[in-house]
């Protein structure tokens, strides 16, 4: 065995730059958990530190009621996405694909998949420039107009934060979404369609009943396999759109253990929070995924 | 030519409509910012326009002469290169062994690197270990922890396995190593998954914002061109507050062009590179479903 790993010592060596860097930036981090078990402040050694045990833990539940408006709006932001973006990519892929001219729907295709690519911050600047409350294109346009006295604060406005994270995700992911539900469609057998034809089926019968039924699988699963990731949401995203006026709806998990961590350098707390959440968000993965495989023999592993 | 029904005719009719609708709402932001970008500040009346009034590249010159822009648009442009390029050599290197079956401990290191698929120690536990390591504060921090990406080892290792073994048996019989049998023979075919993962990753590091907000507030000399297009936008919404108190006449200052202009600058190369990534993606997207 050994004459076998010496012959193999080249592989070895290129594996192990992958298996230091993986180590270092993955595997020692978690060993940095331990801090969420012990007194630690900046500046003090760990090793002096004294050991708490679960007490940071406990005080996310019992020190103040913060818990409840985090789960409210994760859960709230998150579950609202994961339909939006699945309801729409689907609708929008059962349409495009009545499109009969072939270049126009290629074009819509192709307009629609770009936002998946441009960053948050982009993102943000377009929002800020068509809906920020005085200059925003938008509501200057509908004050011009006489429709608003002044303009709607989106932006700013708590009410407003659930729709408009929901919203601004549907706009980015439609095209990349779709993508998949339009491959469903275009492997659907032709003779399907041409039979239904023959048997007198008009057009909304076929898409009710052949499309629709052929995406419903594809929908499910998809919608089992991200319900996994309900509880991470997209941190530049929220980091951007949480204010000092709209937090109480829009703050997230992530965004409470930045603020706890990183600003106000309670470390212990922060990390004792994000270790609760990678647990429930592991624990969520491995049961949907356990779903899915019973209901649809489709799973991630 | 098929038959067409009336209630057909009306569907189509209100079905191209509802795509124009879609149209409109995903380029209108873009129109707008460009136009807007282009324009004379003391022309804007306020509205949105979809030309320029007062056609001008002013606010493309000042942004341009602004040392924090041209900071920026270096630091961006050398974190796009530098970390794709290192990924490529260090994952698609250690994706070639985890394609080697007869490796002693092959499984072991596929579920090692698997693993971190589904599990992240979090944010402070990455904060305190950069700053252990003294990578806070460098450009570095933009590049080690992205040199090794699980995602795409798993899609250069499927792809290699997808190889003709024949190819590489002629190069073992002339005694080639692995470092050769890999550089020389399987490298240049993997040429199309390289070029893919490549193409997303330089589109993750031009996009990147959250790590200098996290590790490199301090250096401004690191800021990232998204970076200072997001302390900009800072800038100006707190100008207007201002405005809005009647504190300050924002006219004279009236960066909100500048502000366009940093945001066209900033998506213009993502446009220049989007028709090879769409023609990619779908691709990768596909392939990635008929495998599920």
């Amino acid at each position: 065995m050994i004459l076998k790993i010496f012959r193999h010592r080249e592989l070895y060596l290129m594996l192990l730059p992958a298996v230091v860097l993986v180590f270092i930036f993955w595997y020692v981090p978690i060993l940095g958990w331990i801090i969420a078990f012990v007194n630690y402040k900046p500046g003090i050694s760990l090793s002096s530190a004294e050991w708490v045990g679960f007490q940071q833990f406990k005080s996310f539940f019992t020190q103040s009621s913060d818990y409840i408006y985090l789960l409210r709006n994760t859960l709230a932001i998150n579950i609202g996405t994961l339909i939006s973006n699945l309801f729409t990519a689907f609708v929008f892929a059962i349409l495009l694909n009545e499109i009969r001219l072939r270049f126009f729907g290629r074009f819509i295709q192709t307009v629609t998949f770009f936002p998946f690519f441009i960053s948050w911050v982009i993102i943000y600047s377009l929002s800020n420039a068509l809906f920020a409350p005085s200059s925003g294109a938008i509501n200057e346009m509908l004050v011009e107009w006489g429709i608003l006295n002044e303009g709607i604060n989106l932006l700013g406005d708590p009410q407003y934060s659930w729709g408009l994270m929901i919203a601004l995700n549907a706009w980015k992911h439609l095209g990349y979404n779709s993508v998949i539900f339009i491959a469903s469609i275009v492997s659907i057998p032709s003779d399907y369609y041409e039979a239904a034809e023959i048997d007198g089926a008009n057009r909304f019968q076929k898409i009710w009943h052949i499309t629709i039924p052929a995406l419903i699988p594809t929908l499910i699963v998809l919608l089992i396999l991200n319900s996994g990731w309900i509880l991470n949401s997209n941190f530049e995203q929220f980091y951007l759109f949480t204010n000092g006026t709209n937090w109480e709806k829009i703050e997230v998990l992530d965004m409470y253990i930045y603020k706890y961590g990183l600003k106000l350098l309670n470390f212990p707390y922060a990390t004792a929070v994000g270790i609760m959440k990678t647990f429930i968000s592991l624990a969520l993965i491995i049961v949907v995924n356990e779903i899915s495989k019973r209901a649809t023999g489709k799973a991630v592993f | 030519m098929k038959e067409r029904s009336v209630g057909g005719t009306i569907f189509d009719s209100f079905n191209y409509l509802f795509m124009l609708v879609i149209l409109v709402l995903m380029l209108i932001p873009f129109v707008y910012i460009i136009s807007y970008s282009l324009s004379t500040p003391s022309m804007m009346k306020g509205g949105l326009i979809l030309f320029p009034k007062g056609f001008t590249l002013d606010s493309y010159k000042k942004a341009f002469d602004d040392p924090a822009v041209l900071s920026g648009v270096f630091i961006s442009v050398a974190r796009t290169i530098i970390g794709p390029a290192a990924m490529l050599l260090f994952t698609s290197m250690a994706a070639y062994v985890l394609t080697r079956a007869e490796l002693i401990g092959v499984k072991f290191f596929r579920k090692f690197f698997v693993f971190t698929l589904y599990f992240s120690s979090g944010m402070i536990p990455m904060y305190l270990l950069m700053g252990y390591l003294n990578l806070t504060g460098t450009f570095l921090v933009y590049i080690l922890p992205a040199v090794i990406s699980v995602f795409n080892m798993v899609l250069i290792k499927t792809y290699i396995e997808a190889l003709p073994r024949e190819l590489e048996e002629a190069a073992v019989m002339d005694g080639a190593n692995h470092f050769l049998l890999f550089f020389k023979i399987i490298f240049p075919l993997c040429m199309p998954v390289f070029a893919a993962v490549v193409l997303f990753d330089s589109v993750n590091q031009w996009n990147s914002f959250i790590d200098t907000q996290i590790y490199n507030t301090m250096s401004p000399n690191l800021y990232t061109l998204q970076y200072v297009l997001y302390n900009t936008l800072n800038q100006i919404n707190s100008l207007e507050q201002l405005k809005v108190q009647g504190q300050t006449e924002i006219g004279a200052l009236t960066p909100q062009t500048f502000k366009m202009a940093i945001t066209v600058i900033t998506v213009l190369p993502i446009a220049c590179v989007y028709p090879f990534l769409q023609r990619y993606f779908i691709k990768g997207l596909l392939v990635g479903s008929i495998k599920g």
